[in-house]
């Protein structure tokens, strides 16, 4: 009798711990953020993409802190929310999900153009974000289907614009080769930019698909080499295999320029091209952290971090930038943070001082930011040094 | 307490809740299902439709590896096909969602026909192997063909019931679970059925299974087909559920998890799908929760994601070593241990 007693008591408090242990999770989520303004972010801190969200992490919190120190936005505190997403669509959206049911969201950072495209609707819905992300998908670049985003920087057409751009002004009617991935991401600028550079008087000698993953790319080095391009522009890739196909290209004596887009340009990944990267030149919306040109918001950052900061750090970084001068023009006009204030906000950016991040004043028409300049690696030296002066298209 | 059950009658022997105790927690969990939009925010219901989803495809697999003892790693390529016919259909034709999944269903069964055909010849690992084959080709198809938006895919509109549009995890949820409650039924009745135990006799044993008149071609296939079907419904689901559906929604690594969550559920029954499929959805965001109590904040949100990870993949082996039959297995020793209760413990 004793026994069943213990028993029945111990059951009953099992079941009102189970009972809290349930509850706790719908309580906090009812709780809504007070007047800070939160910043949300699906972040790839594991994962294939880890590389990146670690970098971005850092760069917001850093952000973040700088305007909190210093009083925050009109005496608003800035809070920053990340998760991790292990770079899956499916977790990217839950993270959402989890943050916005916890906090009052009006801004928010996003991992993937997968995660960009499916929460789109969830915005327009919602009403109350700006969002952001690490995608420079064309496709993202359209301010009616995606009212409520923006990149940070060029879309991937705009990339290879800027790189066309230069290249039409170093050599006029120059052989231009695209070596890219079968992935979304790999064919996103292919198309259009095969026009724009008929459009420059630039001639696509050869377009080339590689399939995801290949590692072994001999047949295509030399479908390359046949063409004999003046250029090659890389695209869809972060390295592999873009070293083997620099250094099988130059065994077999191509004389062609390498060039990449953004995700392949952070300085660590270049270096580890070798020797043979030497001279690899690509597209960068933004200033290398150790860049000496006159920079008063990279001097911050490396006070604040001595040790090299990659470029999705200082993507980041910006990221945080342009929300919160989005939230202080909103706020200044006395108007309400919502998705569609933010936005307007942010369109009215104009000849705006990254403190030197971007090396000229930017303006945002629409939902990229189309600048950039064209880096060369100096493998002696182990940095990138600019090629060109900041291009706008 | 229970000390036995009686069954005067086949059919009662047969019945797939044989007990009192059992009816009475079915409708208490119906009842909760029922509640849980009612109470629960847009993240618990956004997580209750995905694992809904993930228990439809993990019981399709469930049906084909776990009862008939092939083992396939194509289950992510017959959710793609299933997706993308519903998604084709609600974006060119615009037809109800009910025909629209039960084509996704058929056209996955149809592929799942077509990659199933291997089965005859080998077994056990050659033939998961061959099942791979079915993700490249999907992959393949899904960026190429002319209606499936290339590598940018296809976004759709949302599901409607009569005018209404399910565009919220609310509102789709009424959507998914019953259709995954349905499913797990028909699972659930399909082992009381010849064709189901023609299933079991085939992983078994599949010569005994041939002597004893079981056509293996007939059944292998059949066992490929329904499992795709499952695969197939789930996808549309998936569809409707995240109206985006690109040739990278279904990777490779999808069907590993499908594997994974039959495993770590408990193979051959309909209860470790459901438990696997949950178990390796819910854990990683459950995880989540027990490292926000860390204080800390923000800050160490980078080093501790790592070592959630890695706590999730101890927690899988940590179910493999100490049960090899899965968390249904635990579920039923639970069970058992509440029969005799309150006088054996």
């Amino acid at each position: 009798m004793q026994k069943s007693l213990t028993s029945q008591r111990r059951r009953s408090l099992m079941l009102a711990a189970a009972g809290t242990a349930l509850a706790s999770p719908l309580t906090a989520l009812a709780q809504a953020g007070g007047e800070d303004i939160v910043i949300g972010g699906s972040i790839p801190m594991t994962g294939v993409f880890a590389f990146a969200g670690i970098g971005i992490n850092a760069g917001m919190q850093d952000y973040v802190k700088i305007i909190n120190d210093a009083g925050g936005i009109k005496g608003r505190k800035l809070r920053y929310v990340p998760e991790d997403t292990g770079y899956k669509v499916d977790v990217s959206v839950a993270a959402f999900k989890k943050i916005t049911s916890q906090n009052k969201v009006n801004l928010y950072y996003g991992d993937s153009t997968g995660f960009s495209k499916t929460i789109n609707p969830e915005l327009d819905r919602n009403g109350n974000i700006l969002m952001a992300g690490a995608s420079f998908a064309t496709e993202l670049n359209d301010p009616k289907k995606y009212p409520n985003q923006f990149l940070v920087g060029p879309d991937y057409t705009e990339m290879f614009g800027i790189l066309l751009k230069h290249i039409a002004k170093e050599k006029p009617g120059a052989k231009v080769a695209f070596v890219y991935s079968d992935s979304e991401f790999g064919r996103d600028p292919i198309e259009a930019s095969e026009a724009a550079a008929k459009k420059l008087g630039l001639n696509v000698v050869v377009k080339l698909m590689t399939p995801p993953g290949s590692v072994d790319v001999s047949t295509e080095v030399i479908k390359l080499r046949r063409a004999a391009p003046d250029y090659t522009i890389f695209h869809g890739y972060v390295l592999a295999p873009i070293p083997e196909f620099i250094t099988q290209g130059k065994q077999q004596g191509m004389k062609s320029k390498w060039m990449g887009t953004f995700w392949t340009m952070d300085s660590s990944t270049v270096m580890k091209m070798g020797p043979d990267g030497d001279g690899f030149m690509g597209v960068m919306p933004y200033r290398y952290y150790y860049d000496t040109e006159k920079a008063p918001m990279l001097d911050k950052i490396r006070q604040m971090r001595p040790e090299y900061q990659s470029t999705a750090y200082i993507q980041g970084f910006l990221a945080a930038m342009l929300f919160t001068e989005s939230a202080k023009r909103c706020l200044d006009a006395g108007k309400e943070l919502t998705g569609k204030n933010l936005k307007t906000a942010l369109n009215s950016i104009k000849d705006f001082d990254t403190g030197g991040l971007i090396g000229v004043p930017i303006t945002i028409k629409g939902n990229s930011i189309p600048v950039g300049r064209v880096y060369r690696a100096d493998m002696k030296a182990q940095k990138m040094v600019a090629a060109s002066d900041w291009i706008a298209l | 307490m229970r000390i036995g059950t009686l069954k005067e009658t086949y059919v009662a022997d047969a019945a797939l809740f044989d007990s009192r105790t059992q009816k009475i927690w079915l409708v208490v969990a119906g009842a909760l299902l029922v509640l849980f939009p009612f109470v629960a925010s847009d993240y618990w219901l956004y997580l209750a439709c995905l694992v809904s989803i993930n228990v439809a495809s993990a019981t399709g697999l469930n049906i084909l590896t776990g009862y008939t003892g092939l083992v396939s790693l194509g289950q992510a390529a017959f959710m793609g096909l299933g997706a993308y016919t519903v998604a084709t259909m609600e974006s060119t034709m615009g037809t109800p969602f009910a025909l629209n999944l039960l084509c996704g269903g058929v056209v996955a069964m149809i592929g799942g026909l077509v990659v199933g055909i291997p089965s005859l010849r080998v077994k056990g690992l050659y033939l998961a192997i061959a099942t791979i084959a079915a993700s490249f080709i999907t992959h393949f198809l899904f960026a190429n063909l002319s209606f499936t938006g290339g590598t940018g895919g296809l976004s759709i509109q949302p599901a409607s019931w009569f005018g209404l549009p399910l565009d919220t995890s609310f509102r789709i949820y009424w959507l998914i679970v019953p259709v995954t409650l349905l499913m797990l039924l028909g699972a659930a009745n399909l082992f009381r059925t010849r064709i189901g135990r023609a299933f079991i006799a085939i992983r078994d044993r599949d010569i005994s299974a041939e002597v004893l008149g079981i056509p293996l071609l007939r059944y292998k296939l059949l066992s490929f087909g329904l499992s795709s079907f499952y695969a197939g419904v789930a996808g549309g689901l998936w569809a409707y559920f995240f109206r985006v559906v690109t040739p990278e929604s279904f990777p490779l690594l999808m069907s590993i998890f499908f594997l994974a969550a039959i495993i770590v559920g408990g193979m051959g029954t309909i209860l470790g799908g459901v438990l696997g499929a949950v178990f390796m959805t819910m854990v990683p965001e459950l995880l989540k929760f027990v490292f926000d109590l860390i204080p800390g904040g923000a800050g160490l949100t980078v080093f501790l994601s790592p070592v959630r990870t890695i706590i999730f993949g101890l927690l899988i082996i940590g179910f493999l070593v100490f049960e090899p039959h899965g968390l249904a297995e635990i579920w039923r020793r639970v069970r058992r241990y509440f029969h005799l209760w309150p006088f054996r413990n």
